[in-house]
């Protein structure tokens, strides 16, 4: 959180270093960990560590594998580290994922002749508002009746699962698919590339741009004081003047729309249509970024990123060394509760 | 008695460390036969840590405890009262929805544990409380009592467990005057039976009304024992406080009433409270038809027994808590349904009695906390964008004014002592042009210089013309700083008295509830 970030630009680089610390130890804890497990199962622990560390950084294609993955996973973290900073927990990310997905397709197909300098700002703005909505009736239960706004989010999830089916299969179905999938949306509506081949479209920029925008937010706005102060003690901050409801209320929005835009980025840039099943397991990884992260939005990027080579190894060692791919599920695991033992080993 | 007989109780060498904090420091205590012993010191000198160590709740590094004479280990509370030791601490353990007795065999050994027939326990608790002058109803639930009666049931709990040793913590922090005599009574009647009394205080004049002997702790470490004869207050001030406060020029020992204030008071009223009317979420009156004034320049003080609606009326004056009726005037505006964020905007600062909950970010740093309230303001934010150079020279220029001692702007908050988070609280209420100062028990639980100091501050502030509305459950406090004071009961102003008119058993009445005028 911001609180971190002024002792660092107190304190200089020696401090950050101290700060990684625990979370170097976590890594290698968390590898040993599951290399025993691996070894157990009889299989070549360097080759499947080597093919996940450095699947990513051998060829472009492992380079821009992970970039993707990146993209998703950094925004699905943001949806849930800009509630947790104000103390509330979005449990709903892939729900609203999807919700921005729908939204996304909507305009994509509906407006499908546009011309790309207005298709492609309209997909990406039904997104961020399909995934607002989506945590809308969530955010109002909390404001207006305190609701547990965990339970609400996750609930929304399941009926968004049944709303995507419905929309692949019954509104606008592809019929040549196997699988619960739209028809294309308009070419207008696709993120221009970065790279050809292999292909890298620009949602990397969106995501870096955000990511940027939710830090100066948190850190250097008077607005994201309040929203960090209000996580900090909302009994205080009510106290001092801050109307501690409509930030709970206006934090699980931006969180919304923050999901909802990366459903958006994941039709217009790597579908290009509406697919069941869009939501991967993001909302669990964004979770696990978010909480290695400790919330401070400007180690959530490079978290997102260092999730984002696993996983792209994880498939590559799933492929090569037919290990399953779960495998990297219970190192980042691992991970996470290394890190969490470290600050209550550093607390005695 | 016999001449030759050793002391009644003998702690020797105790040391006690909490991580590097040394509690205390080699300390020898004696307790003799049929006394009242005075433990005094100021806040953290290490009072409590030491009857925590004969009671079993710590245990020490170093020394060791002799009963009459023969070293015991003592590892629990369950041994100390074995040995004859009780305890009553600051803060009651007690089940509100059980009857005195039904609190009383709680954790006792009950011969008819199937039946719990409570007749023969109730019976020896009248007599007890017969002898021993405790007024108590064994029959009555203890949510419907009053503090001063809910301790005499934790001083019965003790004596039940046939204590020969009776430790007491603070145990006139909520009592009024009336009260505090009362239990001094039964003090010296359990003495006359036969028991010791270990009395912990900070209040220098109670230890010369009751003790037959006093120790002084200071820092942890003992600094004398003497009977009450040969001791004079000065000593056992300047005993006390250590060469860290100039005596003569202390407030909180003064001698001499405060000066009058120095602004008249005719003009407008900065705060004027008319009728005020409030209720909690369950709907149950919290504040009955209050109406007061401050004026620039002075300090109303507002007395009461915690919980009678203290906090209530901050909070309404604030605008945190809505108000059922009645007008609140600031500056002659009515306050209406201002918000929060705009009644400290127009002048209105506030100093929560609970610091920790109400009072800091405990997870941000100082800096951070030290705008908490003026973070979307000018200098510290323009159009919306935090200024951080100005908010950490802020945070530097307060940290140095006010004494705040921490590493810097960027330490966290939470990991400030109790003294620096209020100093943190009073440097970010006063660090702002201000009209009117609400003070909620500024000093519990502070050491005496910084209790000094922030009383300083606070009769600067009322001599440079601040309205300042000062409740406090310490009536001590209340007539050492206030011009006039009003006492709260149920929710209600039942009482109005002028500085010449100060009464400590005046008011007193009035905080139990019998008065005469309102």
């Amino acid at each position: 959180m911001s609180e971190q970030s002024v002792v660092w630009r107190r304190q200089g680089l020696g401090s950050v270093f101290q700060a990684l610390v625990p979370y170097i130890v976590a890594v290698i804890a968390s590898f040993a960990a599951a290399g025993i497990v691996l070894a157990v199962m009889g299989y070549n622990v360097p080759r499947a560590y080597a093919t996940i560390l450095f699947t990513s950084f051998r060829t472009p294609n492992g380079i821009i594998q992970t970039l993707i993955k990146f993209v998703p996973l950094v925004l699905q973290a943001l949806a849930f580290t800009i509630p947790l900073a104000a103390g509330k927990f979005n449990i709903g990310g892939e729900g609203q994922l999807i919700a921005g997905a729908i939204g996304a397709t909507t305009v994509g197909i509906m407006l499908a002749g546009w011309p790309a300098p207005l298709l492609l700002p309209l997909v990406l703005l039904g997104g961020i508002v399909m995934g607002a909505l989506w945590i809308l009736l969530p955010a109002w239960l909390l404001y207006r009746f305190s609701i547990n706004e965990i339970l609400t989010t996750v609930l929304m999830n399941f009926v968004a699962f049944e709303l995507i089916d419905y929309v692949a299969t019954n509104i606008w179905p592809d019929p040549v698919a196997g699988h619960p999938t739209t028809i294309p949306i308009g070419a207008g509506g696709f993120l221009p590339r970065l790279i050809q081949q292999p292909p890298l479209h620009a949602g990397l920029l969106i995501a870096i741009f955000i990511a940027i925008l939710v830090y100066f937010y948190t850190d250097h706005t008077s607005a994201g004081y309040e929203l960090v102060a209000t996580g900090a003690n909302a009994r205080a901050s009510r106290v001092y003047g801050i109307n501690v409801r409509s930030i709970f209320f206006l934090s699980l929005l931006l969180g919304g729309a923050i999901a909802g835009l990366s459903g958006a980025i994941e039709v217009a840039g790597v579908h290009h249509r509406l697919i069941a099943g869009i939501q991967s397991n993001f909302l669990l990884l964004g979770l696990i970024i978010g909480l290695i992260a400790k919330g401070n939005h400007l180690a959530v990027p490079f978290v997102a990123f260092f999730i984002a080579v696993l996983e792209v190894g994880a498939s590559a060692m799933q492929r090569t060394l037919m290990i399953p791919g779960e495998m990297v599920f219970i190192v980042e695991a691992f991970i996470l509760l290394f890190v969490l033992l470290s600050d209550v080993v550093r607390r005695r | 008695m016999n001449q030759v007989s050793p002391p009644l109780l003998q702690l020797q060498g105790i040391s006690k460390s909490f991580g590097s904090l040394l509690a205390l420091k080699d300390v020898n205590l004696t307790i003799q036969h049929y006394e009242i012993h005075g433990l005094l010191g100021g806040n953290g000198a290490g009072k409590t840590t030491l009857m925590n160590v004969l009671f079993g709740l710590y245990k020490p590094n170093a020394g060791q405890v002799i009963l009459r004479g023969q070293p015991i280990h003592i590892q629990s509370p369950r041994d100390a009262i074995h040995y004859g030791i009780g305890m009553v601490h600051q803060h009651f353990l007690q089940v509100p929805h059980f009857t005195v007795v039904q609190n009383i065999v709680l954790g006792s050994r009950l011969r008819n544990r199937p039946t719990l027939n409570l007749t023969m326990a109730t019976e020896r608790i009248q007599d007890l409380c017969q002898r021993f002058g405790l007024e108590v109803d064994p029959n009555a639930h203890i949510i419907d009592l009053p503090m001063g009666v809910r301790q005499r049931v934790e001083i019965l709990k003790a004596l039940y467990r046939g204590v020969d040793v009776l430790i007491l913590d603070e145990p006139t922090t909520n009592l009024t005057p009336q009260e505090v005599d009362s239990l001094f009574e039964s003090l010296q009647r359990m003495v006359a039976e036969g028991m010791s009394v270990v009395f912990i205080t900070h209040k220098l004049r109670e230890v010369m009304q009751v003790c037959d002997t006093i120790s002084v702790l200071r820092a942890g470490e003992h600094q004398l024992t003497l009977p009450r004869a040969q001791v004079s207050e000065e000593l056992i001030v300047r005993t006390m406080v250590g060469s860290d406060i100039d005596l003569d020029d202390s407030i909180l020992f003064a001698a001499t009433a405060p000066p009058e204030s120095a602004s008249s008071l005719t003009g407008p009223p900065v705060l004027d409270i008319q009728g005020l009317t409030l209720s909690d979420e369950r709907k149950i009156p919290q504040i009955e038809d209050v109406s007061l004034q401050v004026h620039a320049g002075e300090i109303l003080g507002i007395a009461g027994v915690a919980g009678n609606g203290q906090q209530e009326l901050l909070e309404a004056v604030l605008g945190i808590r809505t108000a059922d009726g009645g007008q609140i005037r600031f500056q002659n505006q009515e306050l209406g349904h201002c918000s929060t964020r705009d009644r400290l905007r127009q002048g209105i600062a506030y100093v929560p009695e609970d610091r920790v909950q109400d009072g800091i970010l405990p997870t941000a740093t100082i800096a951070q906390n030290l705008i908490l309230g003026v973070h979307d303001r000018p200098p510290y934010s323009q159009r919306g964008i935090l200024k951080w150079p100005i908010i950490t020279q802020h945070a530097q220029h307060l940290i140095a004014k006010y004494h705040i001692q921490t590493q810097g702007a960027g330490q966290q908050a939470g990991n400030l002592s109790g003294g620096n988070l209020q100093r943190l609280i009073l440097a970010r209420a006063l660090a702002q042009p201000i009209q009117l100062l609400l003070l909620h028990n500024p000093t519990s639980g502070l050491d005496i210089p910084t209790v000094e100091q922030i009383y300083r501050q606070i009769r600067q502030r009322r001599q440079e013309g601040l309205a300042i509305l000062l409740v406090s459950d310490d009536l001590d406090e209340l007539m050492l700083l206030s011009d006039r004071i009003a006492v709260l009961y149920r929710g209600a102003l039942v009482g109005h008295l002028q500085q010449k008119d100060f009464d400590k058993y005046e008011i007193g009445r009035m905080m139990s509830g019998v008065y005469n005028h309102v």
